[in-house]
């Protein structure tokens, strides 16, 4: 966002339509994607891109706008996929609606986490988002029943494939599951642009990079990073039913692991923080290296993935600290402005 | 009219007495000069008026109304603006981002919200910059940009720390000509400020601090001459400048 919002200027004599062609033609090929790519394989593979594209965005928001770094975003992840999961196992609620009311349990608790820990700085916020989803993870873990709801511990819920249909959330191809992780990334990606060019982002930037100078402007930091955090965690957790409504199995190791809330900050970083680009472009890059290390090297090398990640996220800290999106939005400009010799300088 | 009204105001921390007893009045439409040697408590007297922290006693009364222990963001919205000595851009921002964010204060609209910025801007000989990073700001600019960015606020009252360090005498005379026009506009001003030059020619009023305490008051000209003053603080260096 940083090359892209800030120095826009009025694209004289550019037509609109020409402006926003490029995230058309985008779009329509992410649409058409499924019609020729028919291997469940790959299907599978670009539908968890997607999601995790989707997870990162929303994580931006708090992550990327509000300055800080969050490491506990599978918390939401959680109590979305528990929260819709375990409504429609016990009383045959269908996951749209828990989908929604997990999001609001998850509201709930990403202010409540917020309240204490936005008071601290750098590591020791992290840290306290760690350990926030740990403690949840491991107390969903010993949990056989929530007062009336069934947890099944490290057991986990299974999801019978008894009601296929939009309403029930459940699909026997994968074709409908990529169409609607798809339209909640769009959503999520609209959110996070108007974010960017409203109040609440001009004012949640200037907070996470100079809080006292922001406060003397009129800025109440903490009150913003906790609508931030607020509508992160709501979105996040939209995730988690849809996570689980996919693989119609859940436990607190594949829903709330430490490894997804780090996957998403290290999409995060290497794609660019606080940039709409960075979270799509990261995880266009990230997604297929974990999917591929996973199918060749599942059994040699478990955990490859991290590992390529980590080396990726230093080459890229030491010499693009802003993200890869800042090189590639630069290069999309240039582009641009040879293509159609219009001035929209970054 | 008395805008800021400062009553027996003291800030301790712990055992040091940074500020001790120190009143002052300043009108609407002013220009009232904080001035002292380094240490002297300046900096913490401007942080107790813009809520960094509350005094230790003593009341801070603005446009009627008992301010202290207000948080920095309740008295922006109530008309107190401030730069800090040690600036502090949003560097990775434009400077029109920057002050875009200040001009949020007074609405919500991005567009008019970078009107209001541009035009601050203008007010300062700064739009050609207006698209330049902060983080590649000569200290001049970033000082203009420190008053542009709480000008944004549109305050009342502006506090302005140190804005002039750092520039050049060329510099130093554009600032006074503008911090004078600003005020023309109705912005009453209180300045800390270590040029002497600066502080003389644009102050109505100076109040001097020495280790905490106010030993003087008055015009530019009866501080300037005050025995104390000279003994504590100008030393033989004012009568050479």
């Amino acid at each position: 966002m940083n090359a892209s919002t800030v120095t826009r200027q009025p694209a004289s004599g550019r037509p609109v339509l020409l402006r926003w062609a490029p995230l058309l033609l985008l779009l329509a090929f992410a649409f058409a994607l499924p019609l020729v790519v028919r291997s469940a394989t790959y299907l599978h593979i670009l539908i968890l891109l997607l999601l995790y594209a989707y997870l990162t965005t929303s994580w931006n928001l708090v992550g990327g706008f509000a300055g800080v770094l969050p490491l506990g975003h599978a918390a939401f992840v959680g109590i979305g996929a528990y929260t819709s999961t375990v409504l429609s196992l016990q009383y045959g609620l269908s996951p749209w609606i828990g989908m929604i009311l997990g999001g609001m349990i998850s509201t709930i608790v990403g202010v409540l986490i917020g309240l204490p820990t936005f008071k601290m700085r750098g590591a020791y916020f992290a840290l306290a988002t760690i350990a926030f989803a740990e403690g949840l993870r491991v107390m969903v873990e010993n949990l056989d029943r929530l007062g009336p709801f069934r947890l099944n511990g490290p057991r986990g819920l299974q999801i019978p494939p008894l009601e296929v249909g939009f309403g029930r959330l459940m699909f026997a191809e994968k074709e409908p599951y990529y169409y609607i992780i798809l339209t909640m990334l769009v959503l999520a990606v609209g959110i996070t642009w108007a974010v960017s060019r409203s109040k609440l982002g001009y004012c949640l930037a200037a907070g996470g990079e100079e809080p006292e100078a922001a406060q003397s402007l009129g800025i109440n930091v903490a009150r913003l990073k906790l609508i931030a955090m607020a509508i992160s965690s709501f979105l996040t957790s939209l995730a988690g039913t849809f996570w689980a409504q996919f693989t119609l199995y859940i436990h607190p190791k594949s829903v709330m692991s430490l490894d997804i809330s780090f996957e998403i900050a290290f999409i995060a970083l290497i794609g660019g923080r606080g940039s709409i680009a960075g979270p799509l472009l990261g995880a266009l890059l990230l997604r297929p290296v974990s999917d591929f290390s996973r199918i060749h090297f599942g059994d040699t090398l478990p955990g490859l993935h991290l590992v390529i990640f980590g080396v990726v996220l230093i080459l890229v800290m030491l010499y693009q600290p802003r993200g890869l999106q800042e090189p590639l939005t630069r290069l999309y400009r240039r582009g641009m402005q040879r293509l159609f010799g219009t001035g929209e300088g970054g | 009219m008395r805008l800021l009204e400062l009553h027996r105001v003291s800030k301790h921390f712990g055992g040091i007495r940074a500020v001790e007893d120190f009143s002052l009045e300043v009108q609407a439409g002013e220009i009232v000069g904080l001035i002292g040697p380094n240490g002297a408590g300046k900096s913490t007297l401007f942080n107790c008026v813009a809520g960094v922290f509350p005094p230790t006693s003593g009341e801070i009364v603005f446009q009627g109304k008992r301010i202290e222990g207000r948080k920095p963001w309740e008295l922006c919205r109530l008309g107190i603006a401030r730069t800090f000595q040690i600036v502090k851009p949003f560097a990775s921002r434009t400077v029109l981002y920057n002050v875009t964010v200040g001009a949020f204060a007074t609405t919500s609209r991005l567009a008019e919200a970078e009107r209001r910025a541009l035009a601050v801007l203008r007010t300062l000989h700064m739009e050609e910059k207006a698209h330049v990073r902060a983080a590649n700001l000569t200290i001049a600019d970033r000082k203009r940009l420190e008053i542009a960015r709480a000008l944004a606020t549109r305050p009342r009252l502006l506090l302005l720390d140190e804005v002039m360090a750092g520039l050049r005498p060329t510099e130093v005379d554009e600032m006074v000509e503008v911090i004078r026009r600003l005020r023309d506009s109705g912005i009453t001003f209180f300045v800390i400020e270590h040029i002497m030059r600066a502080v003389m020619a644009l102050s109505d009023r100076i109040a001097v601090l020495h280790f905490g305490h106010k030993i003087a008051e008055g015009l530019p000209a009866e501080v300037a001459r005050d025995d104390r003053v000279i003994k504590a603080y100008l030393g033989e260096d004012y009568g050479a400048a």
